[in-house]
């Protein structure tokens, strides 16, 4: 028995009685005992997802998945991927002498915290879903994350999944000598492509610096590559994604076809990442293509609001995931207005200088009718626009509210984006102006 | 009247949306009626340096700035040939390192810069780095005003013999000289992203008068509609303390 565990489940009750979720239980578990995470009895399965974007998602689908599988199964499903998530996670899922009450534990866990707490949480599975320029000001730069990362994973002896086609993923593979490596692979496609504007890093072999050479791109540096001088990604996915279809919104693995839950290139990744694991645990396929055809994208990924006419909402957060939410807008048909919020607190990231790493530009369509900015930066966001000779289109409104209330005024299908600290509460004003 | 800029190593010294600054500087020049091209030079290139106005080198993760540094040195004398010839430089973070005395790093290891001014860095530890927004006055041909960016970098430069700016809020050159970057009649090099030229409309035009000196003389621009852009460095610069 241990007061601490009580007392943080004692608490989560309490708050669960007020109709309330929340990382407190985890937060006041760290606080009574800093050792509080290395406690816990892990379940037989523990699938740990880290990477730059889809980590909620992913971990999500192989959570759902190994539940269609007939495993009791416990996730931070809503993405709080920090330490006090996870301790809430474990604490309010275990008994009274810290034994973790699951057979398996799928945990989305931050890049940063995955290496502070990687071996305390015992896992059999780390998926890494891929690697893009992030959060500079609170992440540093990319290279010191994945070294971080390559530290820890050094002596990992169980399954790692990899991102065949992220040179910053499959070099993990490289220092891993003990881990047993499965990688995951897309074909060429509708929307690959002989080159790109949006790469930023992995342009050069870790092994020995050479430019790599790409067959083709999907969407920034991920893609078929591998270096003419090491063959460093040259691989033999365990699961190769061999054809995407469009239009019936599938993909096929060894001639068995899935369903893409938001036909998009990067949910190929995500449903190809879901697959590997199942694999790697000689689980059967298809419990993971039901959960792709029921699966609802929610809390602010692809989320719909009946405004006054369709508003879609997604969050984005650094170039590589706000160029796929442009690309996904400019695909829907039709005139529309967009909002963005733009943030900078500690979540978000103080430095908003990212936005001129995405392409705007994509939005200079003549369906896109209006561009309200918002949030903390709004002027950031209208300037970013105004020097995409879009200035006649931008319309500034601080607060958020009046943000949204002028988008349902329009009449028109609207596309709300988000960075993260501005997501919850805009979510809260779409709900409260759909009811309206 | 034209403008030639050449931007060096665009694909590898591009962090911090520093990318950003060429397109302000486009723009600008293109609305006063300035027929503008933005030449890329990468690691091996050959191209005619003295053939520019504007000489622009952006700030770079580190692997990306060893890669590139090699081939800057080659090109050390092209690029004194362009000084002498009145070309005007924007250097910022790594750039701006690169053009002093040395780069000492953590482990105490001195790579040489290009040595064109007697500033030099040393690499500050780690876990400490100077990053946060920053509020400046600076002094730039003859105006006085203020400017806002980001700031995020380990080195600390000292020696600077005549400093971009005054801090008025963060850090600047070192942790707490209270000064930014450096300047003379033709070079502005400084740490601060943003990037820097969209919320400083002033910086820009001055860098643009200064790149069009070297074959036109003293230009006059009509001003433009920069309510946008000022409102922007406004909510900083309030946000800081430093609107008074």
């Amino acid at each position: 028995m241990n007061n601490s565990l009580k007392l943080v489940q004692w608490t989560h009750k309490v708050l669960k009685k007020m109709g309330r979720g929340g990382s407190l239980p985890g937060e006041l578990g760290l606080r009574l005992d800093p050792h509080f995470l290395e406690k816990f009895q892990m379940p037989g399965i523990v699938v740990l997802v880290t990477g730059t974007n889809g980590k909620t998602t992913t971990s999500n689908l192989i959570a759902e998945s190994l539940r269609a599988s007939g495993l009791k199964v416990i996730n931070n499903r809503r993405g709080d991927n920090l330490n006090v998530g996870i301790a809430t996670l474990l604490a309010c899922n275990s008994d009274a002498d810290f034994h973790v009450q699951a057979q398996a534990a799928v945990i989305e866990v931050d890049e940063l915290t995955l290496y502070r707490q990687f071996k305390n949480l015992h896992p059999t599975h780390l998926v890494v879903t891929n690697f893009f320029r992030d959060q500079l000001d609170r992440a540093g730069e990319m290279e010191t994350i994945i070294r971080k990362i390559q530290d820890v994973t050094a002596d990992f002896t169980g399954d790692l999944i990899l991102n065949g086609d992220d040179p910053n993923t499959l070099r993990i593979a490289d220092t891993a000598k003990k881990a047993k490596v499965h990688t995951f692979s897309v074909c060429r496609n509708a929307v690959s492509q002989d080159s790109t504007d949006e790469a930023s890093e992995g342009k050069f072999c870790p092994r020995c610096g050479n430019p790599l050479k790409y067959e083709y791109y999907q969407y920034s540096h991920i893609g078929r590559f591998h270096c003419e001088k090491d063959d460093f990604g040259v691989i033999h996915p365990d699961i190769q994604v061999s054809e995407i279809n469009y239009d019936t919104e599938s993909f096929t693995v060894d001639g068995q076809q899935f369903h893409n839950f938001i036909n998009t290139i990067y949910a190929v990744y995500n449903c190809a990442s879901v697959l590997t694991v199942l694999k790697s645990l000689h689980f059967d396929l298809k419990a993971a293509d039901q959960v792709f055809r029921t699966f609802v994208m929610k809390e602010g990924r692809n989320e719909e609001f009946a405004l006054s006419q369709p508003c879609v909402i997604n969050l984005i957060k650094n170039p590589t995931g706000a160029n796929e939410v442009m690309k996904y807008i400019n695909a829907q048909e039709g005139d529309k207005n967009i909002c963005i919020f733009l943030n900078d607190n500690d979540q978000d990231g103080h430095d908003v200088s990212w936005i001129w790493d995405a392409h705007f530009e994509r939005l200079n369509t003549p369906e896109v009718k209006k561009i309200v900015c918002s949030g903390l930066r709004a002027y950031d966001m209208a300037l970013r626009l105004k020097y995409e000779g879009l200035e006649d289109r931008i319309l500034v409104i601080e607060n958020s509210s009046e943000a949204i209330h002028w988008l349902n005024e329009q009449n028109l299908k609207s596309y709300v984006i988000a960075t993260y600290t501005a997501l919850h509460p805009t979510r809260a004003i779409l709900r409260k102006e759909a009811s309206k | 009247m034209n403008l030639k800029i050449l931007w060096m190593y665009h694909d590898l010294m591009d962090l911090y949306g520093d990318k950003g600054n060429a397109e302000v500087l486009r723009v600008r020049a293109e609305k006063r009626g300035i027929e503008t091209t933005i030449d890329t030079c990468d690691i091996g290139q050959t191209v005619n340096m003295d053939d520019y106005d504007l000489f622009f080198l952006g700030g770079g993760a580190d692997k990306e700035q060893n890669l590139i540094f090699e081939d800057l040195l080659k090109r050390k004398e092209d690029i004194r040939k362009a000084m002498d010839d009145h070309t005007a430089f924007l250097l910022i973070c790594g750039g701006y390192q690169l053009f002093g005395k040395y780069y000492k790093d953590q482990d105490g290891n001195v790579v040489d810069g290009l040595g064109f001014f007697d500033y030099y860095t040393e690499a500050s530890d780690r876990s400490h780095r100077c990053i946060g927004n920053i509020a400046v006055e600076t002094t730039m041909d003859g105006e006085t005003f203020k400017a806002v960016g980001f700031e995020n970098h380990g080195g600390q430069t000292k020696n600077v013999a005549s400093p971009f700016a005054k801090v008025l809020h963060g850090y600047g050159n070192t942790w707490d000289g209270g000064q930014e970057g450096f300047l003379n009649d033709q070079v502005l090099a400084t740490y601060m992203h943003g990037p820097l030229l969209p919320k400083n409309p002033k910086i820009a035009d001055k860098i643009l008068e200064r790149a069009l000196k070297k074959r036109y003389g003293k230009v006059t621009f009509d001003p433009l509609d920069d309510t946008l852009e000022m409102k922007a460095q406004e909510v900083m610069l309030k946000r800081l303390h430093c609107e008074h």
